[in-house]
């Protein structure tokens, strides 16, 4: 906190701003962005320091992307980001510009994918995107697959899905990322990080936010096999943590939160707030 | 400027995740020095408890019972730092402040069995205004970590030459629901809601105030209890579930389906004849 006599330092209002930004809820950037665009009242201090936000945020948030002439979408994630603002499209083998602000792809180019990597990354697509349509009304995913120096395989496996509903006060966002380095015909780790967040804001500010880390072991046998035993893993998973917080949410509504305050008193009746006073008046008249 | 600075700044606070209240509003603080004291009387924060050594027992910090660094006790009606000249309500209010605690501790207790409550009063000039804080936190049992926070702010204007008075009522409920297990990973469920009421009631003798005052503060506390429990666990539930379903959605077109040919058989059905 600073000390009255010294206004903190330009560093750290870009550092405060910029943390403000990134915590926008989804759905809700632009409001945010302008919030702090009044309270900061300098625009050449935003633009110098904050004009990485927009990106950092799309990416934070697996921004779903739209393909010119594909059904499935993409999305902006660190995994897929070229240089010079351009993004990849694992699935269509294409890189595009990508306008932030407006959220579209431009200025398409073929991008190669790796030669090895590829029909592990390509079977794993085919399998999690039917999964993804089965589970996500109104999801996106991609998978992304490298080659380490080492000659590791590295699939990685990006899950948005959102609700926005500005007009009804509320907004809400699924992000799941699943990866797994492996030699193949090897056993390998198969790591996961699962994310939802719910805001609600009519007379007041509610949200959810909630994250699991998950870990299983898989067999990376060949391209079809891994990428069924990957799907079905991850279907597991997902469903368990979307269990448990339902279950948490009955355990929180049935037992916490009546323990916090009752619907009424024991007496069944309201306070009286009349009684109190004559018990009062009453007990002072036998002191007097 | 200012005004638009407060504005974008509560809306900012409307919309960043309330689990971390406390560090948004300081990081507001220091970008915004000038809009610290609009900021921390316009902010609503998780009630902070302290310990009246003298009087033995627990109450409640917030804005409206500070006076620079220090807090001033219900109790013991004293600052602590101890302060030389604090703000104190005037001996009138100050009787009536004490009535109010009283009466607002049993009631804490029939409704929250247990938890911490103060009543704060200070003079206008034609009425008073106070606020009523309550705060109780859950036990922990079935791992589940819960708090609730009260903050009602009251403002009575005197009319009719004392036999009315016009009430406002602006109250805020904090609640507080965490979880940490092996399945469900981080579970954090929190925020508040705001709604305000105003209303005439008679003023005809002298505990009146202390009755209508009561009754809003009671009733407007249910209808929120109500609110939060529809919304916290029914409306960012349904969210939730809307996102992704556990089952696949072409399981879920055959079950609607089974669902649909079943109705249109019982619907047949019940038009036949005596069968």
């Amino acid at each position: 906190m600073a000390h009255l006599d010294e206004p903190i330092s330009e560093t750290e209002k870009i550092r405060v701003v910029s943390d403000f930004i990134l915590h926008a809820p989804p759905g809700e950037f632009n409001e945010v962005f302008n919030d702090v665009r009044t309270i900061l009242n300098d625009d050449r201090l935003l633009k110098e320091g904050a004009s990485q936000a927009f990106t950092r945020y799309n990416k934070d948030q697996y921004t779903p992307c739209r393909i010119q002439g594909h059904p499935e979408p993409t999305l902006i994630s660190e995994f897929g980001e070229l240089e010079e603002g351009r993004f990849l499209d694992p699935r269509t083998h294409q890189s595009f510009a990508f306008d932030q602000l407006r959220k579209e792809a431009s200025d398409y180019r073929p991008h190669p994918p790796h030669p090895i990597a590829e029909q592990w990354r390509a079977a794993f697509d085919q399998e999690i995107t039917k999964y993804k349509n089965e589970h996500y009304k109104n999801g996106a995913c991609a998978v992304y697959g490298a080659v380490d120096e080492k000659g590791d395989i590295s699939l990685v496996l990006c899950i948005e899905a959102h609700q926005f509903a500005p007009q009804n006060f509320w907004n809400g966002r699924w992000r799941s990322r699943w990866t797994v380095t492996f030699s193949p015909g090897d056993e390998a780790e198969l790591t996961g990080t699962l994310k939802a967040q719910v805001h609600y804001y009519e007379d007041g500010n509610v949200q959810l936010v909630s994250h699991k880390e998950c870990l299983r072991s898989v067999h990376m046998k060949d391209p079809a096999e891994a990428a069924r035993e990957l799907t079905s893993l991850i279907s597991e998973e997902e469903n368990i943590y979307q269990n448990a917080l339902a279950e948490n949410y009955q355990t929180m509504s049935e037992t916490t939160f009546k323990a916090l305050r009752r619907q009424l008193p024991v007496t069944r009746t309201k306070f009286e707030w009349g009684k109190f006073m004559s018990y009062k008046i009453g007990s002072e008249l036998k002191q007097a | 400027m200012s005004d638009q600075q407060l504005d974008c700044a509560l809306d900012l606070m409307r919309r960043l995740p309330p689990q971390q209240i406390e560090k948004n509003l300081s990081s507001l603080i220091d970008l915004v020095p000038d809009l610290c004291e609009d900021l921390l009387s316009s902010v609503d924060q998780p009630l902070k408890v302290a310990r009246d050594l003298t009087a033995g027992k627990d109450y409640l910090l917030c804005d409206y019972n500070r006076d620079g660094d220090s807090y001033r006790s219900p109790w013991s009606n004293t600052y602590s730092p101890p302060l030389e000249d604090g703000a104190l309500p005037s001996q009138k209010l100050r009787n009536f402040e004490i009535l109010a605690n009283e009466a607002f501790d049993q009631y804490r207790e029939m409704y929250f069995e247990g938890g911490v409550s103060s009543v704060y009063l200070w003079d206008l000039d034609h009425g008073f205004a106070g606020v009523v804080l309550i705060k109780k936190a859950g036990d922990g049992s079935k791992n589940i970590k819960g708090c609730w926070d009260s903050i009602h702010v009251i403002e009575v204007q005197e009319k009719s030459g004392g036999r009315m008075a016009h009430y406002k009522l602006t109250s805020t409920v904090m609640l507080w629901l965490q979880t940490n297990k092996q399945a469900s990973g981080t579970m954090n469920l929190g925020g508040s809601l705001t709604r305000q009421t105003e209303a005439d009631h008679a003023v005809t003798e002298s505990q009146s105030h202390l009755i209508n005052i009561g009754r809003m503060v009671e009733d407007m506390e249910n209808k929120i209890r109500s609110m939060l429990n529809s919304i916290y666990f029914g409306k960012t539930k349904d969210i939730v579930n809307g996102l992704r379903s556990v089952i696949p959605s072409s399981d879920a077109r055959v079950q609607e389906a089974l669902r649909s040919d079943l109705a249109h058989a019982l619907k047949s059905r019940q038009k036949m004849p005596d069968s």
